[in-house]
């Protein structure tokens, strides 16, 4: 009887996996309806844009700065033990611009913004104001979905740019400071051998993640039941689940690349 | 009110509704037609579909059988899409008031100005305040709905709802939770709409001080149908014992109360 059990509960939960996926790809489907023709709310954008970019500035610098510094620290035994330092850069350029850079900053965003942004769009599903807006005849995912995505995208671009460039510079201060590596070589090292294509090969992925992460937040936002204990599971499931899309997009994006 | 003209029976019609939840029936046949510029209250005991019933006209809701009818026009088909079209005219207050709370009450009020009317949001919020005003609420425009009472809340509620010039308004226990001064003057706004606008009034309450001061009408809800239906003093001198048992507020007497 315990296999059999243990078999429900398996298909119960394969259910559970099958309709969120279904969910999030009928909310994209909605997303995408919505913004034909486009019409924003430009209030909402603005207000979006500030809220989930600038203010994550900061956090996202101080983790982008000690990411690149600790790629220059793990690179530190080979470069000294075979006296690359011209390779330095290189190394830990490479790792953060294809890898590092975006992986980290996404799950950074997802764990500062997502959840933020499925708490905040639960609390108004459990309150009905998402009913609210539909009864003034204004489509919830037209001002209140497409202005959040739009703005976790371009967003999570644009941190990502300033985090590579922040990682960049943590990566040389720590090369000058446990190295001894000059400024110049490093950038030199920096410029030599990464390409354009280093670089954006990582802001395509932020691009794929901040999509990911915008469509399931806020689909966990927009389903949740059960008042405050619901949007408590739901921020819980909404970071999980932007984790896990975003682990699956970088693999397959980074397949289909290289 | 089988068979006939909908368009002919009342601005809202209501003919043979059916909505069961889980399995569980809650309105088994409703028929119920609403004048244009009534003040219609629907009372009934908790759960027995009245808010359900209000839902179903602005497309909250999905009814399972049966026919909904607004302006000589049948709703109940209509997808998301057409409802926009019904909301823009059937205006609704939710019991919980419903404000955004990132906003303050004149940005809460000027938002179906900007989204419908298109106006610049500075013309919005000049046109909020004048709402606002209607509902003696010009001193807290700028405070966040966190910040006032429920009263308050629900009559910002109104004055964003009204800024639609809705021709029906249906109310979800307006007075719920009110003390009875904010109380009579939820009253006193909607005997207002009706008086002064011709605004249409469906309202969903338990409060027998206002159904006896500004209903003209009164449906009474019971068994998932209109039991009793007519003016507060028909109702009031009603021979049916349920009605009776009801309005007196009677712990013991005929009527079935599931659950309780």
């Amino acid at each position: 009887m315990i296999g059999e059990r243990t078999i429900t509960q398996v298909g119960a939960r394969a259910l559970a996996v099958s309709r969120e996926i279904g969910g999030i790809t009928i909310l994209f489907g909605q997303i995408l309806r919505a913004l034909l023709p486009p019409r924003l709310d430009g209030r909402e954008l603005i207000k979006n844009l500030h809220k989930m970019g600038n203010r994550s500035v900061p956090i996202v610098a101080l983790t982008a700065f000690f990411a690149g510094g600790l790629m220059v620290v793990q690179s530190a035994p080979f470069v000294q033990r075979f006296e690359a330092t011209s390779l330095a850069g290189w190394a830990a350029g490479y790792a953060v611009l294809r890898e590092i850079g975006p992986i980290l900053i996404a799950l950074m965003f997802s764990g500062r913004v997502g959840a933020n942004n499925t708490a905040e769009l639960g609390t108004m599903t459990v309150t009905e104001q998402l009913d609210g807006l539909r009864a003034l005849a204004i489509d919830p995912i037209q001002y209140l979905i497409v202005p959040r995505v739009l703005a976790m995208m371009v967003m999570l671009v644009c941190l990502t740019v300033i985090g590579d460039l922040v990682a960049l510079l943590g990566a040389a201060a720590v090369a000058k400071a446990v190295l001894g590596i000059e400024w110049g070589i490093m950038y030199a090292s920096f410029t030599e051998n990464l390409t354009p294509q280093d670089f954006l090969h990582g802001v395509y992925k932020s691009c794929a993640f901040g999509l990911s992460i915008a469509v399931t937040s806020c689909y966990f936002g927009v389903t949740v039941r059960g008042g405050a204990v619901g949007v408590g599971r739901a921020v819980n499931a909404a970071v999980v689940a932007a984790a896990v899309s975003v682990m699956l997009l970088d693999f397959f994006l980074t397949y289909l690349d290289v | 009110m089988s068979g006939g003209d909908p368009g002919a029976a009342g601005l809202v019609v209501f003919r043979d509704v059916h909505k069961a939840f889980d399995g569980k029936p809650v309105l088994r046949g409703m028929d119920l037609a609403v004048g244009q510029g009534e003040i219609l209250f629907i009372i009934g005991t908790s759960g027995v579909g009245k808010s359900v019933t209000i839902k179903h006209l602005v497309g909250f809701l999905r009814i399972d059988r049966g026919e909904i009818w607004f302006d000589g026009r049948r709703v109940d088909q209509l997808d998301e899409k057409g409802f926009y079209a019904v909301r823009r005219r059937v205006g609704m207050v939710f019991q919980n008031a419903t404000l955004f709370d990132s906003m303050t009450l004149a940005e809460n009020v000027a938002l179906p100005l900007r989204k419908h009317k298109r106006l610049r949001p500075t013309a919005a919020l000049a046109q909020a305040m004048g709402r606002l005003e209607q509902v003696y609420l010009t001193g807290f425009a700028d405070r966040y709905p966190a910040e006032l009472s429920d009263g308050m809340r629900k009559r910002a509620a109104i004055a964003r709802t009204l800024t639609m010039d809705p021709e029906v308004v249906l109310f979800d226990e307006p007075t719920t939770d009110l003390d009875p001064v904010n109380a009579r003057r939820i009253d006193r706004l909607i005997r207002e709409l009706s008086r002064d606008l011709g605004v249409t009034s469906i309202v969903v309450s338990h409060d027998l001080t206002a159904i006896f001061t500004i209903a003209d009408r009164v449906a009474f809800l019971y068994q998932g149908r209109v039991h009793a239906l007519g003016t507060p003093d028909e109702l009031r001198r009603s021979p049916d014992p349920v009605v009776q048992q009801f309005i007196g507020g009677h712990a013991t007497g005929p009527m079935e109360t599931p659950g309780f």
